[in-house]
């Protein structure tokens, strides 16, 4: 248990789309510092310190840009640190600033980040140079690479198809419709993602992200900065996070702790938040999920690891409607998820800012009903950095602590 | 703060570590510094990385780094700004209550990265990246400044460099520069006036670690052997934009320092046996120096950057001579009767972010 309840006041993102040409980084990342505290009714004086959410800088061209950033985001003078965790930048940055108001050093804190992963002609290129230099580079090992070996190792293990992984990113876009921010969005079918051009197998275009530009930020306080500034905060009632070995190989088979394509780790960092936040039965008491899904594939394996159903039923689950915005068991990525919109440096936090607002009773017109635990997650690296984050509209677990 | 170091482990300084690769350097000083604590990695509950992708040459370097850092299936964050801004979030983790029991881990091996190259990429691209600046041509702009401000020359800044590399001769954890003569110094060539290239302090590889625990991972542990408590911790940043005003007020400086003393329950520096300073260049040394709120005892006892000097981490190889210092470890060094003292690290153009944390003996 944490020394100090953490409260989210106020959140806010911009829109993402693959190109700014009328700002720079640093004013997109003032305008979402701008809105979080507007959202959270405080002025920059304010906020104690700034943790600021960048993963590699490569994507945008400027080394260490939180440097560039400290006055846009209102950091000068104050205590500003940046956490980066590839992927799960986001989530990583959340905790981290979590961590500045549970050991009560700070009582208030704006975390915030921009990206830009468009401004490189090719973002997989970037992400060709995550890798090690000597054995891995040469042979075009990449984000959509990598994860078309552990989807195709998810389906020889499940029978899903690719028919259901489409159906996911329907789901996705559709839900993008209701949210003003998302990059993509649109109706689109089954037969839409199938016919998109075959990229890596099981993947065809429509199967991955968007190279979004944008940013995000969220105020997090005390619980003493929250009963005077907000109604009805998003408390952060658990934060957690599993770092694998980079090594896929070394993380399945009879040897392995864990199983690579079953996301294992986010399992692990999901018991963690869960007992933290007093969750016991996830299925039954969270209502929203916004999970960080890059691909298609993302979502099944994540499901299952966050306990919402058995290994290998969430395709069915999914095939019912059971991951549904309207009368799913739980609301999946209402925002549309980060098939629809990747910004990459601050994703995970953007999951952390839909998941906010749906307890928060601000998520227009994708807001679900009744929500009053939600999860947010983030991966990153070789799908080896994994952060989980529970939010509920009241600071007192209310299940049994283990 | 109720958190204290158990267990530390400095990797052997050279200008090149050229016989291992960084995995290498990291893991063996995260393994060392867990054997210093005499606990397993089966233990810990979380590791708290520092480390910078582009001086590593590597887009997400702890994908590669964070499992010889000890991090395998544990809960680790990593923060990009210094090896000592490392230290004040691993304090905090293990203050928030969460965690009891962590492994902080932070490396710099600048003889693979063009070091000038990365800092020029720190330029944004529409003012500062076309006029070319770099790290060496801050540095001679904050010299400039501090000159103005306080009154020094040229001759205090040789005189600062001169007296560094004595006290890092007589440190055993040091690169063995030698002891250069002040002529050598005073006529070596300028890189951005009125820095010459002797004023700065040679960059070299390295690594450090610490074992960091909660004062109730202690209790429980009563036989465990404490080197010091963490007491407080302070970090700011200024503007990326280098105005008169920025280069020569050393606040961030003297507000970092600040916080740290306050938390600590302190008021001046005046309270401090001793301090390390992050003292890049002689012109830094005397600017450091002159903006303390008070006199420490001793001042960069061990030679500071000019004994070793990692970049990025040697504000957290500082704190490691601090802990050598307060558990009676520092060898030759060892000021005799210490009870408290501060590390100082810096990071950014021109010092643009600094840290402060204050250890006191247990």
């Amino acid at each position: 248990m944490a020394k100090q309840p953490v409260a989210l006041i106020g959140a806010a993102q911009t829109k993402f789309k693959t190109h700014y040409a009328d700002k720079t980084y640093v004013e997109l990342a003032q305008e979402a510092a701008k809105q979080a505290l507007d959202d959270a009714g405080m002025e920059p004086d304010e906020i104690d310190a700034v943790v600021f959410s960048m993963a590699p800088t490569q994507f945008m061209g400027v080394n260490d840009c939180d440097r560039w950033s400290t006055a846009h985001v209102f950091g000068t003078s104050k205590p500003y640190m940046r956490i980066h965790a590839g992927g799960a930048t986001g989530g990583s940055a959340l905790a981290g600033g979590y961590m500045h108001i549970a050991s009560g050093v700070y009582r208030s804190v704006l975390v915030v980040g921009a990206d830009r992963v468009a401004e490189t002609p090719d973002a997989q290129h970037i992400l060709n140079l995550i890798w090690d230099r000597f054995y891995e580079h040469d042979f075009a090992l990449n984000t959509v690479t990598m994860t078309a070996i552990a989807a195709q190792r998810y389906m020889a293990r499940y029978g899903t198809t690719e028919e259901q992984f489409a159906r996911v990113v329907v789901r996705g876009r559709k839900n993008a419709l209701g949210n003003p921010y998302a990059h993509l969005k649109g109706d689109i079918t089954v037969d839409d993602v199938m016919n998109s051009p075959r990229v890596a197998y099981p993947y065809k275009r429509f199967d991955i992200c968007p190279r979004s530009s944008g940013a995000a930020a969220v105020v997090l306080t005390s619980l003493e900065v929250a009963k005077q500034k907000c109604a009805r905060p998003a408390f952060v009632n658990g934060v957690s996070a599993i770092t694998h070995s980079v090594f896929m190989g070394d993380r399945m088979g009879v040897f392995s702790e864990t199983e690579f394509s079953d996301h294992d780790g986010e399992h692990i960092a999901a018991y963690e938040a869960y007992r933290q936040a007093g969750i016991t039965d996830p299925a039954s008491q969270l209502q929203v999920a916004e999970l960080y899904d890059p691909f298609s594939t993302f979502q099944f394996p994540i499901l299952e690891g966050l306990g919402f159903c058995g290994r290998g039923r969430a395709a069915a689950i999914s095939d019912e409607g059971g991951w549904d915005l309207v009368g799913g068991q739980v609301a999946v990525n209402p925002s549309g998820g980060t098939l629809c919109t990747n910004p990459i440096g601050v994703t995970g936090l953007v999951r952390v800012v839909d998941a906010a607002n749906q307890i928060m009773g601000k998520a227009g017109a994708n807001q679900v009903p009744n929500v009053h635990n939600a999860v947010a997650t983030a991966a990153g690296g070789s799908t080896q950095f994994f952060t989980v984050t529970v939010l509920g509209d009241d600071h007192t677990p209310k299940g049994i602590m283990q | 703060m109720d958190v204290f170091v158990i267990g530390q482990a400095v990797h052997e300084p050279a200008a090149r570590i050229g016989e291992k690769r960084l995995e290498e350097i990291v893991f063996d000083v995260a393994h060392a510094a867990l054997a210093d604590a005499g606990v397993r990695r089966a233990e810990i509950d979380h590791v708290t990385i520092a480390g910078c992708d582009e001086l590593d040459g590597r887009s997400i370097s702890s994908m590669l780094l964070a499992a010889p850092a000890g991090a395998q299936l544990r809960d680790e964050m990593k923060c990009t700004d210094s090896g000592l801004t490392g230290l004040c979030l691993e304090a905090m983790r293990i203050e928030s209550g969460i965690f009891d029991l962590g492994l902080l881990v932070s490396w710099s091996k600048p003889s693979t990265a063009p070091l000038e190259d990365v800092m020029r990429m720190r330029c944004e691209p529409f003012y500062t990246r076309p006029v070319g600046l770099n790290m060496a041509i801050t540095d001679g702009l904050f010299a400039q400044a501090v000159t103005e401000k306080f009154g020094f020359d040229e001759f205090d800044a040789d005189e600062a460099v001169l007296d560094a590399y004595r006290r890092a001769d007589a440190n055993p954890r040091s690169v063995g520069h030698g002891v250069p003569g002040i002529e050598n110094i005073a006529t070596s060539p300028y890189v951005a006036a009125p820095l010459r290239q002797a004023h700065q302090a040679p960059i070299t590889d390295g690594a450090v670690a610490m074992v960091c625990v909660s004062e109730r991972w202690l209790r429980r542990n009563p036989r465990a052997r404490p080197l010091a408590r963490v007491a407080g911790i302070g970090w700011r940043n200024e503007e990326y934009d280098l105005g008169a005003n920025r280069l020569s007020s050393l606040t961030g400086f003297k507000n970092a320092v600040g916080d740290a003393l306050k938390m600590a329950g302190l008021k001046t520096a005046n309270a401090l046996d001793l301090i390390e300073l992050d003292a890049q260049t002689g012109f830094h040394e005397l600017a450091f120096r002159a903006a303390l709120d008070g006199a420490p005892t001793e001042v960069s006892t061990s030679g500071g950057a000019f004994a070793q000097n990692p970049y990025f981490c040697t504000g957290l190889i500082n704190a490691a001579e601090a802990i050598l210092q307060l558990s009676d470890g520092a060898g030759p060094i060892q000021i005799p009767g210490i009870r408290r003292a501060a590390a100082h690290g810096s990071h950014g153009f021109a010092q643009q972010g600094n840290v402060a944390v204050i250890l006191e003996r247990v």
